[in-house]
């Protein structure tokens, strides 16, 4: 069979979305069926992850049989099953790896299991055909913040990660503390328009030179300080001004390092992946940047930036296109990293 | 009619090929390996064993609880994903039945007790009557000392089956004296009860939807416990 016409249908459930997709090839996506459970998960102001997997395993089929349908493909077609098995809720994820291990030993075809993060740089491919590696890639999702030089499609070197909170988890807590809805991400992103995002000082870490490490917590614990002392004197808290002035801080950290690594590595590409990247701040932020310094720069469309199965069969096709294939024994691996790959 | 039956709702792991009228094999294991790593290969293995190729299947048939949660699922979804892909029908049998199905004698009552964490047990009593399965209590969550009282009131012998009865009962000294204890071996849902179970429930054309099964849970998240708790105390 020729790589181009080789199809994939990919499962995802390592959080709150359920979602099947099928691929032709590496690029032509035929079909992303994503069941959303944030409206369930709301009243609880996070993700239950016990819940999270009773509606995966509600949703798992119909969500799969929506995606052969749409892409009008039947399940005998199938070349592969791709599924993600890390990183992520360990119950969620057992839901996909149970049901795509028992479609790929019964359609007697092959079975990819894919880390989730390297599904998130993947899905610039889909949104955008013309990139092509090697470029550096700031994954920034509600677990994970991380540059990594995409030196091919199996080819991988982790500059530097977070330390501790992940951007994405620090949007979450502050949101939930000002009393926002979840998710708190693009409920920030909103407010902050209409805030100075000069009205506070709030600190940034790391930030000598040639230090690709990421860490929140100290900005995540100014900004929960602020809050506080505001509301112990009795002060009205300037809500949309806090949120302005944390996504700034945010945001510059996340620019400066992704900058430095494009120039240092000799790169002239950068790729934003991953939930967060759904922040049109920061979106804008990295166009202006890029535009000005005469770099390429990719983001993903709003549906591919959130978790979807969609990535997660791009990745599986170049990943078995290197014969990186996993067996019947495949496991859910809740803490499953990006690493360096060399292939 | 051949079909493939899972249990993977304890410690144990238990996958069977069954007919009508013979168990062609069954491979039960209960060690510390995770249900999601095995039960595919297992389903593998016990299909060669039994000499029966997965197009021959006629149907899968899964315990669908009461259980562990995770287990539950891991067994669910691995029964969905192979009944969609062979196109069979798949059958949810109930864990406690499925219990029941080790003792099919008439004058006895047994006790299906799954353990239901913190030392509770989801109990259910089961006797049988003209070659059929009754319920005489159904399924509650009970502290194994009021499963203990419920079955001394019951008028005949009661056989404790299941895996609390390992983890709780098996050093008790006193037992009421019309309570008895299963065999060790006996105490874990076997994927020969659900094949045998599950096999007749098709015959009867009582298949599931493969779309929308769920697991028995019986109990709610814990979360949702949390919140009801709080909003109830707020609105008194
Ligand atoms: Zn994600």
């Amino acid at each position: 069979m020729k790589d181009e016409n080789c199809l994939t249908l990919a499962i995802e459930s390592s959080c709150d979305e359920t979602s099947a997709a099928v691929l032709r090839g590496g690029r032509e996506l035929l079909s992303n069926i994503i069941s959303t459970q944030i409206p369930v998960h709301q009243k609880f102001g996070g993700v239950v992850p016990e819940i999270a997997s009773r509606k995966h395993i509600v949703n798992i089929m119909p969500v799969i049989d929506e995606a052969l349908r749409e892409a009008s493909v039947t399940l005998q077609e199938i070349n592969q099953i791709a599924v993600t098995y890390g990183p992520g809720l360990v119950g969620a994820l057992l839901v996909g790896v149970s049901a795509a291990k028992a479609l790929a030993f019964s359609l007697g075809v092959p079975l990819v299991g894919v880390n989730h993060l390297e599904g998130h740089i993947f899905a610039n491919f889909l949104s955008s055909p013309e990139l092509k590696p090697p470029f550096m890639a700031l994954v920034v999702s509600g677990g994970h913040t991380s540059l990594v030089h995409v030196k091919g499609y199996n080819h991988f070197a982790l500059m530097g990660q977070t330390r501790d909170d992940a951007a994405g988890e620090a949007f979450d807590k502050i949101a939930r503390v000002m009393g926002l809805p979840y998710p708190g991400g693009p409920q920030i992103d909103k407010l902050a328009r209409e805030g100075n995002p000069d009205a506070i000082d709030f600190p940034r870490a790391l930030q000598e030179k040639g230090n690709y490490e990421f860490s929140f917590s100290g900005l995540k614990s100014a900004v929960l300080n602020y809050l506080n002392s505001s509301a112990q004197k009795g002060c009205p808290v300037p809500k949309a001004d806090v949120a302005a002035s944390f996504q700034k801080s945010v945001i510059e950290v996340l620019v400066s390092k992704a900058m430095e690594a494009v120039k240092e590595t000799g790169m002239d590409t950068l790729v934003l992946a991953g939930g967060v990247a759904a922040n049109s701040s920061l979106e804008q932020r990295l166009l202006d940047v890029t535009a000005l310094h005469g770099y390429k720069f990719y983001y993903p469309s709003r549906v591919l930036c959130t978790d979807n199965a969609a990535m997660i069969a791009c990745r599986a096709f170049y990943q078995s296109r290197a014969g990186f294939y996993s067996n019947l024994y495949l496991n859910a691996v809740p803490g499953l990293a990006l690493t360096d790959i060399e292939n | 009619m051949l079909i493939l039956s899972l249990d993977t709702s304890t410690m144990a792991s238990s996958v069977a090929i069954v007919s009508e009228t013979r168990l062609l094999a069954e491979l039960t294991v209960q060690t510390r390996l995770t249900h999601s790593e095995t039960l595919l290969p297992h389903i593998e293995q016990v299909l060669k064993l039994a000499g029966v190729s997965k197009e021959e299947l006629a149907g899968i048939a899964v315990s669908i609880g009461p259980g562990s949660f995770t287990g539950l699922r891991i067994g669910l979804a691995t029964a969905k994903g192979m009944a969609y892909a062979l196109h069979v029908p798949i059958i949810g049998c109930s864990t406690l039945e499925a219990l029941a199905y080790h003792y099919p004698v008439p004058g006895i009552y047994i006790a299906a007790l799954l353990d239901a964490q913190k030392g509770n047990a989801y109990a259910a009593f089961y006797c049988w009557e003209n070659e059929k399965l009754k319920v005489k209590e159904s399924v509650r969550i009970l502290s194994v000392d009021e499963v203990l009282e419920a079955a001394s009131r019951l008028d005949g012998p009661v056989i404790l089956s299941g895996d609390i009865v390992q983890k709780q009962l098996a050093d008790r000294q006193v037992l009421p004296q019309n309570v008895h204890l299963a065999l060790p071996h006996l105490c874990m849902p076997r994927a020969a009860n659900t094949g045998m179970l599950g096999i007749s429930r098709l015959k009867q054309g009582e298949a599931g939807n493969v779309m929308d099964m769920e697991p028995v849970y019986i109990r709610r998240s814990e979360a949702e416990v949390l919140w009801e708790a709080r909003h109830r105390k707020a609105d008194l």
